[in-house]
């Protein structure tokens, strides 16, 4: 398949290859460019991001394949990733997890027939403190998770709102000011 | 000014400039075990091996004298960790001390070979690299004696077809780039990356793209594990059963220096050899196919064609029939046909028999193929040694003039090199003439020969060649023929198998020597048998008439070739002799 970058985006690139002094530097932010654009950075979209850099394919690919957060397969509108790491584990990060794979009647790494959702496993995202939680498409935080509230989001995302964004309070902070 | 100095292991260096302290250590001819630094390219001390412990000098600010301690000694300020010396630019009074004198250093070393061989297989039993690894050499010497992770290793994609010549074991890489920075830095192809990340990452291409860089397997080389093979040379043989000769690469004329690697009398691999002003540590991919050359398709035995049909022949006859036709042909229908893909002393004795036979100097045509060459290993001239065939004052002549003078001759002598095949002459221009072939392989040119005469390969002779940039160099004879001997030939390396092997091992036969003589061995014998003047005993002796008889090739021996690598000939000394 191919893709192309908008006349938009390829302003957007234009103006974040002046700020840095080099364009091998502009492959992180030119790659979130594309993943906005396209839902995710496949091999045709590399290839795409390589040559509008006019970079190696090779580099490209090297990124991407780095870092978890760009998606090298194409994903589902909502990529919930809940997090099975220690802390979560312990607080029932995999209660969390077979609750959605359930629910949504796939399992984890797969996507919903109807590209709504996909659900991932992943590592710790340094929330430990409202475990269990789970991440929304490398944005939103939902906390200190529960079916419930699982089926909630799940069913707001399908509105097509938000999640909404949680406020989580220092528990040090909290003990100063009451003394 | 007094000279700077550094003390390493507590012996005093002087240096000039800012050398970097790995390449110093090397250079000294002392040790410090590395995986990812690689002279020719940028260090970025990621394989952390190399590690030592460095340390300045105190020195007073206002007087700018060094502070002693009691015993008289100076003050050393240590760096608080450990350096990795590859990427550590020495500086004036610089303490060094590496494995040799330092425990911590020692320890170091020891724990990052445990961490390296953490995920590594170990399977070096069935892995090429073994016998020449840089992994398996260091873990010997400065390894730990076990491994603390008892897990089970991360596996990764194994036997990963990279491009066309190259495969990959994921599994046994160390993360080292070498092969990333030779594409970047020297290849300029940027097609391998390292991909993934922590105990998971590896080199690979672009999906989709294939490893067909024209320099690939000169990654295969520099890789420090197994990781990176030749898909050609894959399991052909053990390092330590073949034995390795210097020679010079014949598939084009930059005449990169390279070793070639046998096994039984057959040429198994090529690889290239240091030489810092012809191809540094690099040659091109086609170069290392020459090994075909060597041992397939070769011809063995004379032939002569009787009816439109070769048919095996003597020596003698062979000898018998080429001084006939010799004699009974008009001096002026004789054409002697030089080769580009010949060596220098071969197009000498050509030209020398033509001389006393009282025939026109030999004529050759080059082997240009405009566009092929790309400015860096790779040259448009297909042949190694063309310009050897001008300074020796061989006619050059356009492939036009070649196919005039090939339809007005009667008799042919024509040395290694294949017109027919490479579109200088076609079947029409070959049918009034008597044709005398010599050469090394089966070709169209061969199949049109009246007499077919075997005569050895840069392979089984010592010869000399003379590149495009003016450069002499020499090969040396790898493989015996039927006619050479190993033992006796003082010319010849001797592997563990050439040495020890007997007929009741794998890999020793007598199968693989050709039936072949070096030209001039066969050239001097038909001066013989026709009364000429002509004595030709081997390539060092042939190497001497040239240098006194031809001012282009003034003060060239096989002594100074060897010691200086090989000498560039002055173009101006044959113009002026001109």
């Amino acid at each position: 398949m191919t893709y192309e970058f908008t006349k938009e985006d390829l302003d957007r690139i234009e103006s974040i290859k002046k700020e840095y002094p080099e364009v091998k530097a502009t492959t992180l932010q030119v790659l979130w460019v594309a993943q906005d654009r396209f839902g995710h950075v496949d091999a045709d979209v590399q290839r795409l991001v390589a040559a509008t850099l006019e970079l190696p394919e090779a580099h490209v690919h090297g990124v991407a394949s780095f870092y978890t957060q760009y998606y090298k397969q194409k994903m589902g509108k909502h990529v919930l990733d809940v997090c099975t790491c220690l802390s979560c584990q312990l607080c029932g990060g995999y209660d969390i997890l077979n609750h959605l794979e359930k629910k949504l009647g796939i399992k984890a790494g797969e996507t919903t027939k109807d590209g709504m959702f996909s659900l991932q496993q992943v590592e710790c995202l340094g929330a430990c403190g409202y475990a269990p939680m789970l991440q929304v498409t490398n944005g939103e935080f939902v906390n200190h998770l529960t079916e419930e509230k699982v089926d909630h989001l799940l069913d707001k995302l399908r509105n097509g709102e938000d999640p909404e964004h949680e406020m989580m309070e220092m528990p040090l902070r909290k003990q100063k000011e009451n003394p | 000014m007094t000279m700077s100095e550094v003390f390493i292991d507590g012996k005093r260096y002087e240096f000039e400039g800012q050398p970097q302290l790995l390449q110093f250590i090397l250079d000294l001819g002392l040790e410090v075990p590395f995986f990812c630094y690689h002279p020719s390219m940028t260090a970025p001390a990621n394989c952390r091996q190399c590690m030592v412990k460095v340390g300045s000098p105190v020195k007073d600010r206002e007087t700018g004298e060094y502070e002693l301690d009691d015993e008289g000694n100076r003050v050393i300020r240590w760096f608080p960790k450990l350096q990795t010396s590859c990427n550590t630019v020495i500086a004036d009074g610089m303490v060094v001390q590496t494995q040799e004198s330092d425990e911590l250093v020692q320890r170091a070393q020891k724990d990052t070979l445990e961490f390296i061989l953490a995920n590594h297989p170990l399977d070096c039993p069935i892995c090429d690299q073994a016998g020449e690894c840089p992994l398996q050499i260091q873990t010997y010497k400065y390894g730990p004696e076990g491994s603390r992770f008892e897990v089970k290793k991360v596996h990764k994609p194994k036997h990963v077809q990279l491009g066309p010549r190259v495969t990959l074991d994921a599994e046994r890489c160390i993360n080292c780039t070498r092969c990333v920075r030779f594409t970047d830095e020297i290849s300029k192809s940027h097609q391998l990356t390292i991909v993934e990340r922590g105990d998971k990452n590896y080199p690979v291409t672009a999906p989709g793209r294939s490893f067909d860089d024209p320099y690939s397997l000169n990654t295969v080389d520099i890789c420090p594990v197994g990781a990176l093979t030749s898909t050609d040379f894959r399991f052909k043989a053990r390092v330590w059963e073949m034995n390795q000769t210097p020679s010079i690469d014949i598939t084009n004329g930059k005449g990169c220096n390279i070793d070639l690697w046998t096994r039984d009398n057959l040429v198994l691999r090529i690889t290239p050899r240091f030489h810092p002003e012809v191809n540094d540590y690099w040659m091109p991919d086609a170069g290392r196919e020459a090994y075909q050359l060597f041992n397939e398709n070769r011809v063995s035995h004379p032939a002569q064609k009787l009816e439109s049909e070769q048919v095996s022949a003597s020596w003698n006859h062979a000898l018998e029939t080429l001084a006939e036709q010799l004699e009974q042909t008009d001096r002026k229908d004789v054409l002697f046909i030089g080769s580009p893909h010949a060596s220098v002393e071969e197009n000498f004795a050509l030209m020398q028999l033509a001389n006393l036979t009282g025939a026109k100097t030999p004529v050759f045509t080059p082997h240009v193929e405009e566009g092929s060459g790309d400015g860096f290993l790779l040259s448009d001239d297909q042949a190694p040694n063309a310009e050897g065939c001008r300074l020796l004052g061989l006619e050059e002549v356009s492939p036009k003039q070649m196919q005039t003078k090939v339809s007005e001759a009667r008799l042919i002598v024509a040395l290694n090199d294949n017109l027919f095949g490479r579109g200088v002459l076609d079947a029409t221009h070959a049918k009034n003439a008597f044709w005398v072939v010599f050469a090394s392989n089966h070709t169209e040119t061969t199949q049109m020969a009246d007499l077919l005469i075997p005569i050895t390969t840069a392979a089984e002779h010592a010869a000399s060649y003379v590149n495009v940039d003016s450069r002499i160099q020499r090969t040396f004879p790898a493989k015996e023929t039927k006619y050479s001997n190993r033992r006796l030939s003082m010319e010849m390396s001797e592997g563990r198998l050439d040495r020890f092997g007997t007929s009741f091992d794998n890999w020793v036969t007598e199968d693989h020597k050709i039936d072949c003589v070096p030209f001039w061995d066969f050239a001097t014998q038909a001066g013989e048998r026709l009364g000429l003047n002509l004595h030709l005993i081997d390539g060092r002796q042939i190497m001497d008439q040239i240098a006194t008889m031809n001012p282009a090739f003034e003060g060239v021996s096989y002594v100074t070739m060897d010691e200086q690598g090989g000498i560039v000939l002055a173009k101006e000394s044959m113009a002026k002799s001109k």
